[in-house]
């Protein structure tokens, strides 16, 4: 007989070399292996429990003064401009690639949004969607520069990062200038009008948090963006098999520098957020620091350095954990020189546990 | 030696595809030297060669990955340029690569659906439709008889046989005309390539797809292909029917590494080829 009649007489499948237990999901048993199973299913599990353990942690040690709204708002502001930029980074680092010039964007957006406001007399949305089309633009020459010119993005951010920031210094001489910040965009992006005797529901409570909460949209939208739609799923296959994704057909290259533009935008909002609380446009308020922060807070949240998978939600809750580090351990009187260190441990750890629950987890295959 | 499920092409068969005097050299290497080829409907056609002959860059200019340097590709009569393997995708030519081009971070069903996902409409955005592509995956691989316990895991849970598996199945889920398949049966065990071969068989006969097929076991294409177009140093140097040819022949022709067919009557030249 021939082959063909293979097919229909063996409807179970051939096909599978090592029958139907080889991929097998062992159902958790004891609450430890429940507890390892929900750790390694969700990579922002782990970064999670770190997260709640230091809020304990800061909340006792400081007298019951870190779960205040006043104290809040400077952890959440803090978090949301580096959640803001380590988004970007996730983003990025899925398809394999990395930003560097980030923190330069985040000085050039605002300056220039506050210079042409000032020197030039452009209504002040209007400079600010000025501002962030330029951020897009720095990713693009950012992508083009990587994809095209086959520069490894490491090295062509380095770059970027020291021309725009060098820009910007240059502008005017190192000077910071005061923003001509009016309602309602001051509400809308930036200050505090929360008084301790304002009611926790309303409009002034809810500005104590803006920054936060736009922090938290952009995090929505982007873990849609990667999850739901084509664009995330196509991002996910360029960083994780990049030959075989072109081989399939997405076209990896428009991927890349479209996460490019992405993280410029984001970069240049953050800095737009950052200037309007503080109603000042500083040539230096973005510091290569800021952007190793939120790399770290990616990674720590469970973005993986090497592509093909990551977090949006791990990255906030990543740079919360980094937040809460440089004010809680200032709050309960460590010099603020000494959170770097606990920050620098923190990384480590976290990334020891992140690979070691990976390898438990392709052992158990949970 | 021939099977006899298998129904020999007459000559007059449309041609689907057609590559002619295509010429592609990666820097000073020169991968394929004025080749043409030519797909009949229906045809299986085998492509053999050494390491290194050009056979896996016919194919990925076929499939739109590599641009050739000169010559053309006509497909259905028509001739074609394509910019992306997307463009041949849509052509309806659909190509399982040597290293496959499974996303080892993605599940099974998006790895099946990927370049040509399901989407629905919410708030005016188009979002991934996961509930339908996870449906169709799993009833399109049980259709099949491929046994993948859960169409959620990632393909980097897979064995090496499930994942060509997954490849062929993705590659023959839109119904191509022209299905392209570079060594298919690697990572598959006796059964498993009687299975895949016998899928080849069952699509040319039912579906009339036109298959390009690279094997090594010569005793397999004897099994099912029409023609046979040997590749020696980026140049085909043989194009023959499977029936104008043995088993024993093809085999030493390739051995000898001379770029030319050798009948029985050529032993000596083939010993004395043969370090």
């Amino acid at each position: 007989m021939g082959i063909v009649s293979n097919i229909k007489n063996d409807p179970v499948g051939a096909l599978s070399p090592a029958g139907k237990r080889s991929v097998g999901f062992q159902r958790p048993t004891t609450p430890l292996d429940k507890a390892l199973t929900l750790l390694s299913r969700y990579r922002e599990a782990s970064i999670a429990v770190v997260a709640v353990l230091l809020v304990i942690y800061f909340q006792i040690g400081s007298d019951n003064q870190f779960l205040t709204s006043q104290f809040l708002s400077v952890v959440l502001r803090d978090t949301g401009r580096l959640g803001l930029i380590a988004i970007a980074e996730v983003m990025l680092m899925i398809t394999g690639e990395i930003d560097l010039s980030v923190s330069s964007v985040f000085s050039l957006a605002p300056y220039s949004m506050v210079l042409m406001a000032n020197s030039l007399g452009v209504p002040l949305p209007l400079a600010a969607i000025i501002s962030l089309v330029m951020g897009v633009a720095v990713g693009v020459l950012n992508g083009v520069v990587t994809v095209r010119f086959r520069v490894p993005s490491l090295i062509t951010t380095v770059g970027t990062l020291f021309l725009f920031q060098g820009i910007v210094v240059w502008i005017n001489d190192s000077q910071p200038i005061v923003a001509p910040i009016q309602e309602p965009f001051n509400a809308l992006f930036g200050q505090n009008l929360f008084q301790p005797d304002d009611s926790l529901l309303s409009w002034h409570a809810v500005t104590a948090f803006t920054p936060f909460l736009w922090t938290l949209a952009a995090v929505i939208v982007i873990a849609l963006v990667l999850n739901r739609t084509t664009f995330g799923l196509h991002t996910i296959a360029t960083g994780s098999n990049i030959i075989g994704a072109r081989e399939i057909g997405v076209r990896t290259d428009r991927i890349k520098i479209y996460n490019f533009m992405l993280a410029g935008g984001l970069a240049a909002f953050a800095g737009i957020i950052n200037t309007v609380q503080f109603s000042s446009a500083d040539p230096q308020a973005g510091s290569p620091f800021l952007t190793l922060q939120a790399i770290a807070a990616a990674v720590i949240g469970g973005t993986s350095l090497l592509g093909g998978s990551g977090t949006v939600v791990g990255a906030l809750i990543g740079a919360f954990v980094v937040a809460t580090l440089n004010n809680g351990l200032v709050m309960v009187g460590a010099q603020a020189t000494v959170s770097d260190i606990y920050l620098g441990a923190a990384i480590l750890g976290a990334m020891i546990l992140n690979v070691q629950v990976n390898r438990l987890r392709a052992r158990r295959r949970i | 030696m021939q099977n006899m499920n298998t129904p020999r092409l007459s000559d007059d068969a449309p041609v689907v595809l057609e590559m002619s005097h295509v010429s592609k050299s990666f820097g000073a290497v020169t991968a394929l030297v004025d080749v043409s080829v030519k797909l009949r409907k229906g045809e299986v056609l085998a492509l053999v060669g050494d390491n290194g002959a050009g056979k896996s860059t016919l194919i990925k200019v076929l499939s739109g990955y590599h641009k050739p340097d000169s010559g053309t590709i006509t497909s259905k009569g028509k001739p074609i340029r394509f910019e992306s393997p997307r463009d041949a995708r849509s052509e309806g030519i659909e190509t399982v690569y040597q290293d496959l081009a499974l996303i080892g971070d993605l599940s099974i069903y998006h790895n099946m659906f990927i370049g040509r996902e399901y989407r629905k409409r919410m708030f005016g955005m188009k979002f991934l439709d996961n509930q339908k592509m996870r449906g169709m995956a799993e009833e399109y691989l049980s259709t099949l008889g491929i046994n993948i316990p859960n169409v959620n895991s990632t393909v980097d849970r897979l064995s090496g046989g499930q994942r060509q598996c997954v490849a062929v199945a993705r590659s023959i889920y839109s119904a191509p005309s022209v299905l392209i398949l570079d060594e298919p049966l690697a990572a598959l065990g006796v059964r498993e390539s009687a299975h895949v071969l016998g899928l080849v068989q069952k699509l040319r006969r039912e579906r009339e797809v036109s298959i390009i097929l690279i094997v090594h076991n010569y005793s397999q294409i004897f099994e099912v292909c029409d023609r046979i177009n040997f590749l020696h140093s980026g140049e085909i140097v043989l194009d023959a029917a499977t029936s104008d040819i043995t088993e024993e022949e093809l085999t030493r022709t390739v051995k000898s590494g001379l770029g030319r067919l050798l009948r029985p009557e050529d032993a000596e030249i083939a010993l004395a080829a043969v370090p």
